[in-house]
């Protein structure tokens, strides 16, 4: 099966491509894509990719900033209208898959890469599709593989900040054990809406609904923080692999929540 | 930290008048190194050349029913689809050519796989791309098979066996016993005497040595109707003859080239890469390059395998040590390979460096369904260290002793009789704590501070005890014993139902017709390891016996090639 490269001008022509085309993948940044090429996966024989402009921009409207699916982590790091996801993207590999890595490839990472998709969940972003589609990041990642394209993903500016913390056993490149991202609008000194996700903790990032109850209508004080500590783990299931065990995640997610949220106070 | 060198120690048995040792000489490879010029296999570069990439097992163990490789022959850039009934002498372990255990892994698997990874067809390919395409499209027919990945599950009564000559998945020492034995003194008798008796376990993690140059080899054909082979091995010789055995070729017919290594920290002491790539020369007439990518480094490539250790100390109120047992069991994966050697090597190390009156010791190399292990840095050492000094800890803080003076008190002095029946010397341990706790603050007592690992050895402490308790637990039948322990007996395999070792080939050049062999060795392992080995083609002189250990003396001390292994 040889491999077939097809570059188009536009996105919605590759969207077209794509969607017509048996077994093709778009190509983002290639970080995860080019060593499934070199390692001849069968599952595809045709890559699709864009030089589309639309893809790698940046654009601030009102209180939200669309990125374009092909936005890479260091344009983030780089970009003031993406101050608040810097910290984020930083911590995603080294310089030069940050260079080629992109929003919309994080999307579909597998676990437990995910880091700026964990952050992006946190935030409340949408993703827009090729086919004019407006969907939660959330529903997105679940409901798997599309015959449409990510196009952009839209982020709510965050009041008070996004925090974000990555756990990894080697530094500063490693593979998270877990992040988690919190954004925690408050309202009169209380949490109202509190969004807590992590990555690491499944097959995808997931939130962690039941911290985010124990912190509603709190204000973030230690028996807040206990309590959410304590129901960090609750419905997720972590899973083992060569990173650390499920166990040990289900363990430590707490103590990094509560690390998380002391920084905050 | 400056270096601190102390020269004060040993300084009679040392010679300063060396010319390269203790002298600041550049290594001869450096400027190749940090130029960027130094030659490694992957560097070598051919006209023509063809890539092999393996089909390999998704499953932990099964049974092979069929290899389907006619899609895969009919794709494009496919010169040959190699499967185990093209290898001339499929099966080997490479200690065998130290004439020490059973051949029981095949080059490219026939009848059963035994770990996920396991090697079953070779794809010959203009390209690498077309060399996995066509790997890809192998349909190998499996049937599932119980597995088991624990040490001590896999020699349960009842577990799955993965081994065929070790049945039990325990691998056989010296025909006698289904571990390595160690007996000094009565153990029990200490554990009685002993004012405390703490036991431990502790378990290693396989480590991936994850060299940057992955595993391989490029052969191609040479004039003379010879091979070469550029190499990454770490054991030019054992690679060579390793393909000379597996390939039924006179070893004068491959020219090896190696030496340069991009890492390799014991990882590439027995790669089997040689011996493919050649074959794929041989059956194409083509240069080959078989190369482990990074993926195959990490999952197929031979780890330092885990430990297990089970270990009770006796010991008294005052610190003395008087009684260690010891169990251990190294998983050595899906086969032997050196994880055999690395036991008997550990056994040497055992009871650490310290004088114990009574030691025992059972070490068991168990086959599990996992990637088959091999040497790592110090193997055989490191990890019944970890074991040892963890417990050490342990035991210090049990009786409320400083770690750093429970070690000084336990340490061998020069004199004292190590378990193994060899009188230590040059031992330093004591003045190494001193050191280390001089540096680390720790406050010893003058008499400890006074110690000296040349002062009160040997005397009583350097007598091998008047008891030692022994047995034949482990004992099994049916083996012939390897040459690890033969001292002055014959040589040859006793007649038995079980296999024998087979011996390493002598071949007489003949002309390269693998494939047209008719009746492999692997078809029929079981019947052809019973039958004795066939006789040369041309007679060969008898082979002298082997130096017995108890050999006249030699001058100073003797180095088997890789194993280190000294006699005196
Ligand atoms: C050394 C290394 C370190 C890494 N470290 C991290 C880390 O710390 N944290 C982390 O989260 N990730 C990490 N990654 C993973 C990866 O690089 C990033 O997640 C990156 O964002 C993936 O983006 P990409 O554009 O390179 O994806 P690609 O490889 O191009 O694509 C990945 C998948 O996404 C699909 N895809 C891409 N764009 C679209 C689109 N517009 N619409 C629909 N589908 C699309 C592709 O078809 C493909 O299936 C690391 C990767 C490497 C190699």
């Amino acid at each position: 099966m040889p491999l077939t490269v097809e570059t188009y001008p536009t996105l919605s022509e590759a969207a077209r491509a794509f969607a017509a085309a048996r077994a093709a993948r778009f190509m983002g940044g290639g970080t995860i894509l080019m060593r499934a090429v070199n390692e001849a996966d069968q599952s595809f024989d045709t890559l699709i990719r864009t030089t589309d402009r639309a893809m790698t921009e940046i654009r601030t409207t009102g209180s939200a900033v669309t990125l374009g699916a092909g936005v890479t982590m260091a344009s983030i790091a780089a970009s003031r209208d993406t101050a608040f996801l810097a910290p984020v993207a930083r911590l995603i590999g080294g310089p030069q898959v940050r260079a080629a890595a992109t929003v919309a490839g994080n999307l579909f990472a597998a676990a437990p890469y995910g880091d700026l998709t964990a952050a992006l969940m946190a935030l409340g972003a949408t993703a827009e599709m090729t086919d004019g589609r407006r969907q939660s990041i959330d529903d997105l990642i679940r409901g798997g593989p599309t015959r449409s394209l990510v196009a952009a993903v839209h982020v709510p500016v965050p009041q008070g900040g996004l925090h974000f913390r990555k756990v990894s056993r080697i530094k500063p490149k490693g593979v998270s054990v877990l992040s988690v991202a919190a954004v925690l609008p408050r309202q009169g000194g209380r949490i109202e809406n509190a969004r807590i996700v992590f990555n690491g903790m499944g097959a995808r990032p997931v939130r962690a609904e039941a911290a985010e109850r124990a912190l509603n209508g709190q204000a973030l004080g230690a028996s807040a923080i206990a309590a959410a500590a304590a129901h960090a783990a609750e419905g997720l299931s972590p899973r083992d692999d060569a990173i650390a065990t499920a166990w040990y995640r289900r363990e430590v997610a707490g103590v990094h929540l509560r690390r998380l949220l002391e920084d905050i106070r | 930290m400056p270096l601190e060198f102390r020269k004060e120690y040993f300084a009679d048995e040392r010679d300063d008048d060396l010319n390269e040792i203790g002298k600041p000489t550049q290594r001869q490879d450096m400027v190749g190194h940090v130029t960027g010029r130094s030659p490694f296999y992957d560097d070598h570069l051919f006209d023509g050349l063809c890539h092999i990439r393996c089909t390999r097992s998704p499953h932990h163990h099964a049974k092979i029913r069929r290899i389907d490789t006619s899609a895969a022959e009919r794709m494009p850039g496919v010169r040959r689809i190699i499967t185990g009934k093209d290898v001339p002498n499929n099966l080997n372990t490479l200690l065998s050519l130290l004439d020490f255990g059973l051949d029981d892994e095949p080059l490219l698997a026939t009848e059963k796989v035994c770990y996920k990874g396991d090697p079953v067809a070779a794809v010959v390919a203009d390209t690498e791309r077309q060399a996995r395409e066509a790997a890809a499209a192998v349909r190998v027919d499996y049937e599932v098979l119980p597995h088991v990945l624990d040490v001590e599950e896999a020699i349960k009564p009842g577990a799955p066996s993965i081994s065929k000559p070790y049945p039990g998945n325990l691998f056989v020492y010296h025909g006698k016993y289904d571990h390595q034995k160690l007996r000094f003194g009565d153990v029990e008798a200490g554990f009685r005497e002993a004012d405390h008796v703490i036991e431990g376990r502790y378990q290693m993690s396989p480590i991936e040595q994850a060299p940057i140059e992955t595993c391989g080899a490029i052969a191609a054909p040479e004039t003379n109707d010879r091979f070469v082979c550029y190499t990454s091995t770490q054991a030019l010789f054992f690679s060579l003859g390793t393909a000379a055995k597996l390939l039924d070729i006179s070893s004068a017919r491959l020219h090896f080239i190696g030496g340069t290594v991009g890492g390799g920290f014991g990882g590439k002491v027995d790669s089997l890469h040689e011996p493919m790539a050649i074959l794929g020369t041989i059956l194409t007439g083509r240069p080959c390059k078989y190369m482990f990518d990074r993926a195959e480094e990490m999952q197929v490539g031979a780890p330092r395998g885990a430990e297990r250790w089970y270990i009770t100390d006796g010991v008294m109120n005052d610190g003395r040590l008087v009684a260690r047992k010891l169990v251990g069991y190294f998983d050595a994966g899906a086969y032997t390979r050196l994880s055999s050697y690395a036991i008997i090597k550990g056994v040497g190390h055992l009871p650490g460096p310290y004088t114990i009156p009574n030691v025992y010791s059972d070490v068991y190399c168990v086959f599990t369904n996992r990637t088959p292990a091999t040497a790592m840095r110090g193997f055989g050492v490191t990890g019944v260290d970890f074991a040892i000094e963890s417990h050490m800890d342990v035991c210090a803080r049990e009786i409320g002793l400083d770690p750093v003076a429970y070690r000084i008190i336990n340490s061998y002095r020069d004199g004292d009789m190590k378990a193994h029946r060899r009188v230590a010397k040059n031992t330093a341990l004591i003045e190494c704590c001193q050191v280390a706790a001089e540096k680390a603050g720790v406050k010893l007592s003058p008499s400890l501070l006074a110690a000296s690992s040349l002062k009160d050895g040997g005397g009583v402490r350097g007598e091998i005890p008047n008891y030692t308790a022994t047995d034949q637990h482990g004992r099994v039948e049916g083996y012939s014993s390897g040459s690890y322990a033969q001292g002055g007996q014959s040589r040859e395999p006793v007649e038995t139902g079980r296999a024998a070792p087979p011996r390493p080939g002598h071949e007489t050049p003949r002309a390269p017709a693998p494939a047209a062999r008719t009746e492999p060795a692997s078809q029929t392992p079981a019947a052809a390891r019973r039958d004795p080995p066939p006789p040369p083609a041309t007679p060969r002189p008898p082979e002298p016996a082997p130096a017995p250990e108890r050999a006249a003396p030699r001058r100073g001390p003797r180095f088997s090639s890789i194993s280190g292994l000294r006699r005196r």
